[in-house]
């Protein structure tokens, strides 16, 4: 139940009412991973005024504000084809609106798309207060324990990777039971993701030279049986996505 | 908390709760065009554009919204017609969606609107996919978007000045198009389509009417057979408050139920104390709280063809998601909370989960209730709601001339209809203190009998108003909703809404029955059918209602297609056993195909196993057993749904015709057994295939479903039509009027429909067994002419009076045009005679009255072909292109029926490939969202197909047969034959998984 609604109009203004707030507060991007029905009190902190939706080169990387939406992910120009069709397969075109990048990431689970490809990209998260940098890879296993006083501002990806991505569904538009993507960066290094089960997607390997990749792409998703999909499935066909993604890696 | 909303450019000043949902607030404020489908933005139905975004209303909360443009359904257009005040008009977007059939029920139109004008706002030229991903965010469950997609194109089209081909217009022959006559030497022309180098699913947007081969006897209609705007089309494109949740009632309370989180136990306690003292809780109840009597929720018509064992509210649960108390108070908020504060006690019993233990001695019992009133065999001290053993012919002696014997095992999971309108019911007194029922149901008149005794109540003393329905599928065939809401009101004295959850619906409402079938056939190495014998166990869940039918009709429909050749076509060879029993699970009901598309999977991939086996071609093997015209249904003379069995001839049969133009247009001959064509350069993971399974259904229920209709002339010649009968999104309104307007030669538009309400509509057994067009159909026509009688005698009257000697009798006036037409070629305007018997002369109201029960079930038959691509890597499949040719008899309205096939085709894919309900160890489901439980949305939907060929039903004055259930039947068994065509691996049990191919592909290797 929601008890409280704030909309602050600056960062500041929403840490401070963030750290003020007594009870069980909650950070509000687009709003749509919010359970109204729960009955436990919620105090809702709408970061919608706070001006964190931009998006913009830096260098070799591309900063992602924590409130801009999927849908304006998806729009910016110079965003890699891979990583579009990754954002069209996470969400409907309604969902795409109001849904953020920063929540996605935030209340995702192992079957996320955008979550997978950002932990492949090795995607980082600023946090305030105090700046703090923690990539996607260590914050995931430890969401339920995240300081209730922190603010993710932005998600930085590097724009020099490429990524491919690939999965298996009951149909086109389901949600994956198994998903794989590869980022590959210029001098080498890529990184293999599993998606499709679990919390969150698992990393199988990241590193400088081919090679491995199969029994890493097995490994990833040894435990990962569930009522969608047996392990024995997933074991078999991990190091297939895997292979289809290096393929159109041209790698 | 107080905030601005602007609205349609109008600020609202308004007092809410921070946790109100945008959509709670605009439907409280009056803006009703945003409908509640889900709690999780996966249905879209609450679309609403912010800042001119498509957004999802029910997960914005209100508060977001502040500060934000909000528009609403209601901003896009309004009837042009208002009396002395002009208006605009209908957007032309509104326009093309009444013009090219693109509502169905219409709960999902205003989301789809709305989001097409947002695309149109940035896209001049959209292409179909721009479309399909505009609406990638709405699903719809009727209408499998083909028509929503064309409503769009061609708006786009006018927009940019393009001269848009009329709708009605005739199509010409397509090039694939195979004529029905034969050529001189007397070889059927066969036009075959060239290969498409991609099968994806494109259409053409012009091309809104289906193919369709008319009969003769149609040509010189006026009304029927023509693609008629549906009747309730204006007031669905503007979203006006046409649903039951649409008409709020003052002082209502918001109604929520406990649902049990245990599969079978006892509640040794339970203690409402602390619910009923929060603030605003206007009641609570619970099995001590009302009176104790035992029902069924199956609508159906007296006597309930099934056990009566269920209570409003019970001692004892049967599934996780039975009922355990009742609150009604005064926001939705409190009433949850409320349901957190009672406590409950269990005592846990074991459960059954699998339905081969329900048999077993010594297993627990699920119904030991003193009050269980039987039905046949039901025998709840054996689990056993339904048994039925029926024997045609002499299976064992056909088994024994037989030359191979096939014998497999079939399986069919559970699955949702998944309705977008959820079950909904508002209840109050009126001022008679007689109860309301206003509800989402598809058996107003069922639900007033089978809830007078639950409630306490004479039947008397219950109105059941049916709005308009955002769908049912038979899932509203069920009394769910109805009695919740009436006991809380009874409680209160107050007007009370009840309106499931989406995880309600999946837990505690209704589904279809999962079963495991056994198939026996035995074969001649010429492929003649000389036996066949299915045994099925069916499970009904915890409750029974539509036990015996549902599971009977497996048998009746499936296993009464193949009857044999020869001496076995004139004395065929049949056996249909089935136990159908009690388990845990939540329970199984009616659901679109009744049965039937469980005997199809079984039957249809069980003869692709058999051809394949004997190396005989798959379709020329089908046709050689298949049930032909002038033959007896052979299960006619042996069961009827619990009732006297009386025999059937199939008067009309075009399966022949069916399977020819299917194949054409599906290019069955380039693709079938072409290695070629299988393949796919640069993509060695992938093969395509093609699957082909005909079905046949039935219409209405002899003997026993019954519609009535009455019809009254106004003062200038319109006429009210009164009709039992229940329109849940399928058109049928319009078709009756279209019917009752041939009768009396008036446009459809002089015809306004009313349905229905059992205070003021004749009786009907409401939309279920595909039977409107058909049995209400005859009714309205019955009543049709008794008005035109009266009018005809009345014309004849004034004609008589022109002229001295005049000696017209009425036989011997034409009715056409809005007129009476004397032989000499003399006319009257309908409203002149209306006026002078209203006003003139020996006044009388023109009335007439008809009721209809049918003999007979006439069979609608249907070849359903399927090309599929699976990678066989992976395992996965993507189906690309549906092909339906049916026989429904005369098609009234090509635009409504073939809706009706591409929404049932659309459904019936998600039963081939993703659709199932699964429980973990403790009776808990899997699925209780749209997110898990996936339905077919617009950006992955394969090309749909849909040819009808006519055939002339002479049990019906308009010669129809049924259209609505039969797309259900075979599409599933379609997909999984083209599997085995593509990769030579039999699935078993749909839906057809990546998982179940690969492992089959792992066997094969």
């Amino acid at each position: 139940m929601i008890v409280e609604y704030h909309r602050p109009k600056k960062i500041t203004d929403a840490l401070k009412l963030i750290e003020n707030i007594e009870g069980n507060v909650v950070l509000m991007g687009g709003g749509t991973a919010i359970d109204r029905f729960s009955t436990n009190p919620m105090v809702v902190v709408d970061l919608q005024d706070v001006d964190l939706g931009k998006i913009k080169q830096n260098g070799k990387f591309l900063e992602i504000g924590a409130t801009a939406t999927l849908q304006e992910l998806h729009d910016y120009p110079d965003l890699s084809k891979p990583l579009k069709q990754v954002i069209m397969r996470e969400a409907t075109r309604n969902l795409r609106q109001v849904a953020t990048v920063a929540g996605t990431l935030i209340s995702s689970d192992g079957r996320s798309p955008l979550t997978t490809a950002m932990l492949a990209l090795d995607a980082s998260l600023t946090v305030i207060p105090g700046d703090e940098t923690i990539s996607l890879g260590n914050l995931l296993p430890l969401r339920d324990q995240t300081d209730e006083t922190k603010l993710v501002t932005k998600i930085t990806i590097p724009n020099n990777a490429n990524l491919a991505y690939e999965d298996v569904s009951r149909t086109p538009a389901d949600l994956p039971i198994l998903s794989a993507c590869v980022a590959a960066w210029p001098g080498g290094r890529h990184r293999i993701v599993l998606g499709g089960f679990g919390a969150f997607p698992a990393l199988a390997s990241d590193g400088p030279e081919r090679g491995g990749e199969e029994s890493a792409a097995r490994d990833a998703v040894s435990q990962s049986g569930d009522e969608w999909a047996s392990v024995e499935y997933r074991m078999e066909i991990a190091p297939i996505l895997v292979s289809r993604c290096f393929r159109e890696l041209d790698l | 908390m107080n905030i601005n909303l602007t609205i349609n450019g109008k600020d609202h000043e308004l007092t809410i709760s921070p946790g109100d949902s945008l959509l709670t607030v605009l439907r409280a404020t009056g803006y009703v065009g945003a409908k509640h489908g889900c709690e999780t933005g996966e249905c879209g139905a609450c679309t609403v554009i912010v800042d001119s975004k498509p957004v999802n209303a029910c997960i914005c909360l209100a508060a977001q919204a502040a500060g934000h443009s909000i528009e609403t359904i209601e901003s896009l257009g309004e009837h042009p017609d208002q009396g002395w005040k002009t208006t605009p008009g209908l957007h032309r977007l509104q326009e093309e969606f009444v013009l090219s059939g693109a509502i169905q029920c219409g709960f999902c139109t205003p989301a789809m609107l709305l989001a097409a004008r947002e695309l149109l706002g940035r896209v001049d030229t959209p292409s179909e996919e721009d479309v399909k991903e505009a609406f990638s965010g709405i699903l719809c469950r009727c209408t499998g978007y083909k028509k929503p997609i064309q409503a769009v194109l061609r708006a786009a089209a006018a927009a940019r000045g393009e001269e848009l081909e009329p709708i009605d217009d005739r199509l010409p022959p397509p090039v694939d198009w195979i004529g029905s006559e034969s050529t001189e030497d007397g070889d059927i022309p066969v036009e075959m389509p060239g290969l498409s180098p991609d099968s994806g699913g494109m259409l053409a947007p012009a091309q809104v009417m289906p193919k369709i081969e008319l009969i003769p006897e149609t040509e010189a209609w006026r009304s029927v057979g023509k693609p008629e705007k549906k009747v309730d089309a204006l007031k669905l494109v503007q979203g006006k408050p046409a649903f039951a949740a649409d008409f709020e009632r003052r002082g209502m309370l918001v109604a929520k139920v406990l649902h049990s989180p245990i599969a079978h136990a006892r509640i040794k306690k339970i203690d409402k104390s602390k619910a009923e003292k929060l603030p605003g809780v206007a009641a609570v109840l619970t099995w001590q709280d009302i009176p104790r009597v035992v029902y069924s929720t199956a609508g159906q018509s007296d006597p309930i063809p099934g056990p009566l064992d269920t209570f409003s509210l019970d001692n004892k649960v049967r599934f996780v998601g039975d009922r355990v108390a009742f609150v009604a108070a005064e926001n939705e908020e409190i009433a949850l909370k409320a349901l957190s504060m009672i406590d409950v006690e269990y005592d846990s019993l074991e459960p059954i989960f699998e339905p081969e233990q329900s048999l077993q001695a010594g297993a627990p019992i699920i119904h030991d209730e003193p009050e269980y009133i039987n039905f046949a065999e039901s025998n709840p001290e054996k689990n056993l709601a339904a048994e039925i053993r029926i024997d045609i012919g002499d299976v064992e002696q056909g088994f024994k001339e037989a030359d191979f014997i096939f014998e497999d095992e079939y399986r069919v999971p559970k699955v949702q209809q998944a309705h977008i309108e959820p079950h909904v019911t508002i209840t109050y007194w009126d001022e008679d203190d007689r109860l309301v029922i206003n509800s989402s149901t598809q058996v107003p008149f069922h639900a007033r009998r089978q809830l007078a005794p639950v409630l306490g109540l004479p039947i008397k003393r219950i109105r059941v108003i049916k709005p308009r329905i955002g769908g049912g599928f038979g899932g509203k065939q069920e009394i769910l909703s109805e009695d919740v809401a009436a006991h809380l009101t009874i409680a209160t004295g107050r007007p009370v809404i009840y309106e499931y959850t989406r995880e309600e619906e999946f837990i505690a409402a209704r589904s279809r029955h999962p079963m495991h079938i056994k198939m026996k056939t035995g074969v001649k190495a010429d492929g003649t059918i000389t036996a066949n014998a299915m045994y099925a166990l069916s499970d009904t869940g915890a409750y029974g209602g539509h036990a015996l039918t549902v599971t009977g009709n497996t048998g009746h429909k499936s296993m009464a297609l193949y009857v044999g050749d020869g001496k076995y076509r004139e004395s065929p060879n049949i056996q249909f056993y089935a136990d159908i029993v009690y388990t845990n699970h939540p329970p199984a009901g009616a659901y679109r195909g009744y049965g039937v598309p469980q005997g199809f999977w079984a039957v249809e991939r069980h003869m692709e196993k058999i051809a394949n086996e004997l190396k005989l071609d798959p379709i020329e093997f089908r046709m050689k057993n298949a049930l032909r015209q002038g033959e007896l249904q052979p299960f006619s003379t042996a069961w009827s749904e619990g009732r006297e069995p009386r025999p059937e001839t199939i008067e009309t049969c075009a399966l022949d015709q069916c399977v020819q133009q299917g194949r054409a247009a599906l290019g069955w001959d380039q693709k079938y057994g072409n290695p070629a064509w299988k393949t796919i350069p640069g993509k060695p993971n992938l093969r395509r295939g093609v699957g082909v399974a005909l079905v046949m259904q039935g219409t209405a229920i002899p003997y026993l479903d019954m519609g009535g209709a009455s019809i009254k002339m106004n003062d200038d010649a319109s006429f009210n039509l009164l009709v039992g009968a229940t329109d849940l999104g399928t058109g049928s309104d319009t078709v009756l009027a279209q019917m009752a307007a041939e009768v009396l030669g008036v446009p459809v538009e002089d015809i306004l429909v009313y349905s229905s309400d059992t205070d003021f509509t004749p009786f009907d057994k409401g939309a279920y067994a595909s039977s409107t067009t058909y049995i209400s159909g005859a009714a309205v026509v019955r009543a049709a002419k008794a008005a035109a009688q009266r009018i005809k005698l009345r014309a004849a009257k004034l004609f008589n009076q022109q002229i001295d000697d005049g000696t017209l009798i009425a036989d011997d006036i034409n009715l056409a045009e809005k007129k009476a037409v004397a032989p000499d070629g003399r006319k009257i305007p309908l409203s002149d005679i209306a006026l002078d018997t209203l006003h003139h002369s020996d006044q009388e109201q023109i009335m007439g009255i008809g009721s209809y029960v049918s003999p007979v079930a006439p069979p609608p038959f249907a070849a359903q072909f399927a090309e599929v691509t699976v990678d066989v890597e992976t395992g996965m499949v993507v189906v690309d292109k549906l092909v339906m040719a049916v026989d429904s008899g005369v098609i009234i309205n090509p635009l409504t029926a073939s809706g009706q096939i591409e929404g049932g085709m659309t459904q019936a894919l998600g039963y081939a490939v993703s659709e199932e309900m699964v429980y973990d160890e403790e009776g808990r489901a899997r699925e209780i969202d749209l997110r898990d439980y996936h339905i077919f949305h617009a950006h992955e939907m394969p090309e749909l197909t849909t040819i009808f060929v006519e055939t002339f039903e002479p049990s019906h004055p308009f010669g129809v047969k049924a259209v609505a259930e039969i797309p259900m039947d075979g599409v599933a068994p379609a997909v999984g034959n083209a599997v085995f065509n593509a990769a030579g691996v039999h699935i078993d049990s749909n839906p057809v998984t990546p998982e179940k191919v690969w492992r089959e592909l792992q066997g094969k290797k």
